[in-house]
């Protein structure tokens, strides 16, 4: 334990002295921001409302079939909360009549659409300047949080792969693979060492990832399980690509092949007809998407989960028995 | 403390063997030099004893463990100084050291005891990255001692060093010497060779052609010479007389009676004239 946390150690020691590694590590973070930061548009296409406290609870009920509703203490909480950056419109009920509070910028038929609503409420009908009908798409969270969710976590297991890539390089760069051989270290051990980081990057960043985009209802057991069975094909990735390399940039190179086919399973996942994802079955990327969209959507049963994590570490040992003896030979 | 039987080892698998049934033993404490020129089999044969080679054929024990079934524990008595210099640049010197003294099970020497030894010790908070090349190879060097080894493999560990630090090094190892470590030896420095060696062997083209004692190779292979530096005419000469052939001397006892004699000295052969007898080839 002491040997396999000295080499964990001096990764961490090493990795916080380079400036690529430090962005490796917080890369899954940085996006999950900038992909919160554009939720908010995206989610323009749904229709966010906010009560004051007190309001008829009826109407609430009525609005919140059509819309997401929240409610706030006051008229001034209401105004703070319009002003913030998303589309929200507010709803004081004076007397008979409903007064829409928005902020201005706000995409337009949702105000049409508001006062459709509040006037169903009442049973009157209102002539609208658009068409408006509702009908479900099984939406309840925007698809670009959802499907660039599923991306950012599956992708962040190859930033875990990545940070075992350049942690090997640097070793075979100053030739300290020679001074670990001659040392008391076993080979496992200092595997598993280097190892660690490749699963720890990936669960700290893609939980990180889910917290900053608001996933944090979802089952943690089930998706841990999956994130540490997608870093094991990443690390071993980075193990076989790592021992190869003597210089970083061209490590990293290797390393971006990767992407091909982890993108190739997301996107051919997303658009193509079910029918079709049997031509995908060979990825372990395929399924770790399967199980990563369905958690996100609180639709994941351990029995899917376990099933594919099963798949995902069959076809990982297929991988490194075809990439055993090049890690071995580079790690000599 | 090492026993080699018949070793041969091939990089390419086949016949084409670098070192070729070599054999010799080295007791505990001594100092065993192993002297050839680059591509000898030098590092191939201290490779497969620090077990960084597979042993494909013959028989190695070193330091009790035999290394057809080689255990990570040998190397808690087994230091290791390399050619080249390896640290890990990023880190200080002292943390270079304090991850390596983590994966002993042994009890093993203070780094910054060690970092002094060398010189290291201003600057042991440093980056290995920032340090010249010089500085690097002590830290290597220094490194291999940190399990204070019964065994103690030194390839070159002078080479590319000013005088000075390579003086400071040769009386480090002549000190744990001393102390009863036993030292393999690798190098082409005839000169450390003969001041630290018990014996040596002279390997070329993966064979070793002789192992003895520097002083009897000296006696075996050196001619004995006396050189006179004495005046003749009022010019100074110099000539060499050979304390085995009897026309020779007897000169050297006319020069004694009746010459000028400014200096004389006896002149003992060295190693590398030595090599170059027995071998017929140079050590570069």
């Amino acid at each position: 334990m002491r040997k396999f946390l000295a080499v964990i150690s001096r990764d961490i020691k090493s990795g916080t002295r380079d400036w690529l590694i430090i962005y490796l590590s917080v890369a899954a973070l940085l996006i999950a921001l900038i992909l919160r930061a554009l939720i908010p548009g995206v989610s323009n296409s749904a229709m966010n409302v906010v009560f004051v406290e007190g309001t008829d609870s009826n109407l609430i009920a009525h609005v919140e079939s059509h819309a997401t509703v929240g409610v706030v203490s006051d008229e001034a909480a209401l105004r703070e909360r319009i002003l913030r950056m998303d589309d929200v419109l507010g709803v004081l009920v004076e007397g008979e009549q409903y007064k829409i509070i928005k902020q201005g910028n706000e995409v337009m038929p949702m105000e049409e659409t508001l006062k459709f609503v509040l006037n169903t409420y009442k049973g009157q009908s209102i002539d609208l300047p658009i068409q408006v009908a509702f009908s479900d798409i099984g939406w309840e969270i925007s698809p670009l949080k959802l499907e660039g969710g599923s991306l950012l976590i599956i992708f962040t297991t190859v930033f875990g792969g990545m940070l075992i890539v350049l942690n090997l390089v640097e070793e075979k760069m100053s030739n300290t693979l020679s001074a670990i051989n001659v040392s008391p270290i076993s080979r496992t051990v200092f595997i598993l060492g280097k190892g660690a980081l490749g699963f720890t990057i990936p669960i700290i960043g893609s939980i990180g990832s889910v917290l900053i985009l608001g996933f944090a209802g979802i089952n943690y057991g089930m998706f841990i399980i999956s994130v540490i069975c997608i870093a094991l094909i990443s690390i071993i990735i980075g193990f076989s690509i790592g021992v190869v390399n003597n210089e970083p940039i061209s490590a990293i190179a290797s390393m971006k092949m990767v992407f091909l086919p982890v993108l190739a399973s997301i996107f051919g996942a997303m658009f193509l007809a079910d029918k079709w994802h049997f031509i995908l079955y060979w990825s372990p990327f395929y399924w770790a998407y399967d199980s990563i969209h369905a958690i996100l959507l609180n639709e994941a049963t351990w029995q899917q989960v376990l099933v594919n994590c099963g798949i995902i570490i069959g076809l990982t040992g297929l991988v490194f028995l075809a990439l055993r003896k090049r890690i071995a030979h580079g790690l000599r | 403390m090492i026993t080699v039987k018949n070793l041969y080892h091939s990089y390419t698998n086949d016949q084409a063997y670098a070192v070729k049934g070599i054999s010799f033993e080295i007791s505990k404490g001594e100092v065993f030099g192993f002297l050839g020129p680059s591509g000898a089999g030098k590092s191939t044969t201290q490779g497969i004893l620090t077990g960084l080679l597979p042993l494909q054929k013959g028989d190695v024990e070193v330091a009790g463990y035999d290394m057809h079934h080689r255990k990570r524990d040998m190397f808690n008595k087994i230091g290791v100084s390399f050619e080249q210099s390896n640290v890990y640049n990023k880190l200080s010197a002292i943390e270079n050291l304090e991850f390596y003294k983590k994966l002993f099970d042994v009890n093993t020497v203070d780094p910054m005891k060690l970092l002094e030894l060398v010189g290291l010790d201003k600057v042991a908070h440093k980056k290995a990255g920032t340090f010249s090349k010089g500085m690097k190879h002590r830290l290597t060097f220094v490194r291999s001692m940190l399990n204070n080894p019964e065994l103690w493999f030194l390839d070159e560990p002078t080479t590319g060093l000013d005088p000075a630090i390579a003086r400071q090094i040769i009386e480090i190892v002549k000190q744990k010497k001393a102390e009863g470590t036993t030292v393999f030896l690798t190098t082409h420095n005839m000169n450390i060779a003969d001041e630290l060696c018990d014996r040596v062997a002279f390997i070329i083209d993966g064979d070793i052609k002789l192992i003895d004692s520097p002083r009897n190779l000296k006696l075996q292979f050196g001619e004995k010479l006396v050189v006179v530096d004495h005046i003749v005419n009022d010019q100074k000469i110099q000539d060499k007389f050979s304390l085995i052939n009897k026309e020779d001397l007897d000169k050297l006892n006319t020069i004694i009676q009746t010459g000028r004699i400014e200096m004389m000295h006896t002149k003992e052969a060295t190693l590398e004239e030595i090599f170059i007898k027995v071998t017929g080839r140079g050590l570069e």
